[in-house]
């Protein structure tokens, strides 16, 4: 006990760093994945046959692989077989590679939750904005959308949360987020080596940063409560 | 449909055609001309850990930084997976992996390995309570070894009939054993010194018997010129003493090997 009080500021600055990329990670997949999500899901839905179906076959072959994989393909692959390392050995490189693939994963699951809000809006709204002489582009942000948006907070709050622990995987490319700096302390870092309660204190990290994001998104619900 | 199929056939081949293209220059040019060796390690104390101001330093770290300077380059640390540490050479994401790499079959089979230049042994850690029972190779015959996934320790215990588990890298091994879910792990002996026993996270755990000799060495990509050129570094360098000091300042000098 005394140890773990003497390595705890030590432990803690790695820690945090650690978490640093595994925030920077979350955010940067969230702000890429909504609006890719969207685009694949007007691609899933398109009335033009080769589109729609070329976008389910990317659909299906981002989902029905492993997140793993997909991480390993992307990093390795440039350098391995097209003999072109575009992302370096740097830690950036390592960073910009995970985002890719974390962004691509997500926008494809995204996608088919957008599709779903957006076919749970009755087609006589649809058909009533036409009567009105609107345009498509304006029933589905005038329409469309906001009621979207309301019926998929529940299970887009379901991927946000899961996303937060799933940035844990890109450490399969040696990105250095939290629990690689935790695992660390075992190997020696940082002058501790070792030391096995790192590791799992970052059980803690996710735990608070997984109760901050579900409060906001339970408030967001309550916002969106406005349309019935 | 056909078109499309002809397209894809098209597709494919100019994938080929640019996968076959190999690199023209030497892998010492390739180097030189970036201006930096990118070394592939993971942090094991006293080979490559950092100090609190967040330098890489340690006997490899050390040695790596000289060795690049000779080529007129930056060496650049570059923590990987160990288990990728193949694709990360061949992917030219590193240049070199110096890590205390023990020079196994398959790490002889995959890399252009330099000579070896530090002997190691691969030890057994069991709780330190009962370590009087298994001093012997016998008398650890039927325990359950946890032993790092494609490492040396693994070979070891395959070819002494061990029951093993195989896990991520030697510090699962370590907590395997620790947590009572293994009853003995096979790890370094260098990084043993500097893990467990008193004033580590492992207090309770401690290292018996020694299963074999081995060496350490310095792996590049295969056909690299630059594994000739370490071995020529390192001649020089035992030649004029400076290794023999590096090895005493990191509490080595007694593994290290003659050049």
């Amino acid at each position: 006990m005394e140890l773990i009080i003497k390595q705890m500021p030590v432990v803690i600055n790695a820690l945090n760093a650690g978490f640093v990329q595994t925030l920077k990670l979350f955010s940067i997949t969230l702000l890429g994945a909504f609006p890719l999500g969207l685009l694949i899901a007007f691609g899933s839905i398109s009335k033009i046959t080769p589109i729609s179906v070329i976008t389910r076959l990317f659909i299906w072959i981002i989902r029905g692989t492993p997140l793993m994989i997909q991480l390993l393909i992307v990093y390795y692959f440039p350098g391995l077989v097209l003999h072109n390392p575009i992302w370096g050995g740097g830690e950036s490189g390592r960073f910009t590679a995970a985002a890719i693939a974390f962004v691509v994963n997500y926008a494809c699951y995204f996608s088919e939750i957008y599709r779903g809000g957006i076919l749970s809006v009755p087609v006589g709204q649809q058909e009533a904005g036409l009567v009105l002489g609107m345009t498509k582009r304006q029933i589905f942000f005038h329409v469309t959308l906001l009621q979207m948006i309301k019926r998929i907070v529940p299970p887009i709050s379901n991927e946000i949360i899961t996303l937060v622990k799933d940035t844990a995987l890109a450490r399969i490319i040696a990105l250095q987020e939290i629990i690689w700096a935790g695992q660390a302390f075992m190997k020696g870092s940082h002058g501790i080596s070792g030391a096995i309660w790192p590791l799992f204190f970052t059980a803690f990290y996710y735990l608070i940063f997984n109760g901050i994001v579900t409060l906001a998104l339970t408030k967001l619900e309550d916002k969106m409560n406005y349309f019935r | 449909m056909k078109k499309f199929v002809s397209k894809l056939v098209l597709f494919a081949m100019v994938l080929a055609l640019v996968c076959s293209c190999a690199y023209a220059e030497t892998d010492s040019e390739y180097v030189k001309a970036k201006g930096t060796l990118v070394v592939g390690i993971t942090v094991f104390q006293p080979m490559d850990y950092k100090n609190e101001a967040g330098e890489w330093l340690g006997f490899d770290a050390d040695l790596a930084k000289a060795f690049a300077e000779s080529l007129g380059v930056k060496a650049e640390f570059q923590e990987i997976e160990w288990n990728n540490k193949i694709l990360e050479l061949n992917g030219r994401n590193i240049d070199c992996v110096w890590n205390g790499m023990t020079l196994t079959s398959e790490v002889l089979a995959s890399m252009a390995c330099s000579k070896a230049y530090c002997n190691n042994a691969q030890v057994v850690i069991v709780p330190a309570n009962v370590a009087e029972k298994f001093q012997s190779v016998e008398s650890v015959k039927g325990l359950n070894f946890a032993v790092e996934h494609g490492s040396a320790g693994m070979e070891v215990a395959q070819a002494n009939g061990f029951k093993t588990t195989n896990v991520q890298d030697q510090a699962t091994a370590l907590m395997e054993v620790a947590s009572g879910t293994a009853d003995a792990a096979i790890i370094d002996s260098l990084m043993a010194a500097a893990m467990v026993g008193k004033g580590t996270g492992y207090e309770n755990l401690t290292y018996t018997v020694a299963l074999n000799s081995e060496e350490y060495g310095v792996g590049f990509r295969k056909d690299s010129d630059l594994a000739d050129k370490l071995n020529a570094f390192f001649d020089a360098k035992y030649n004029d003493g400076s290794i023999q000091k590096l090895a005493e300042t990191y509490k080595i000098q007694a593994a290290l090997i003659k050049q």
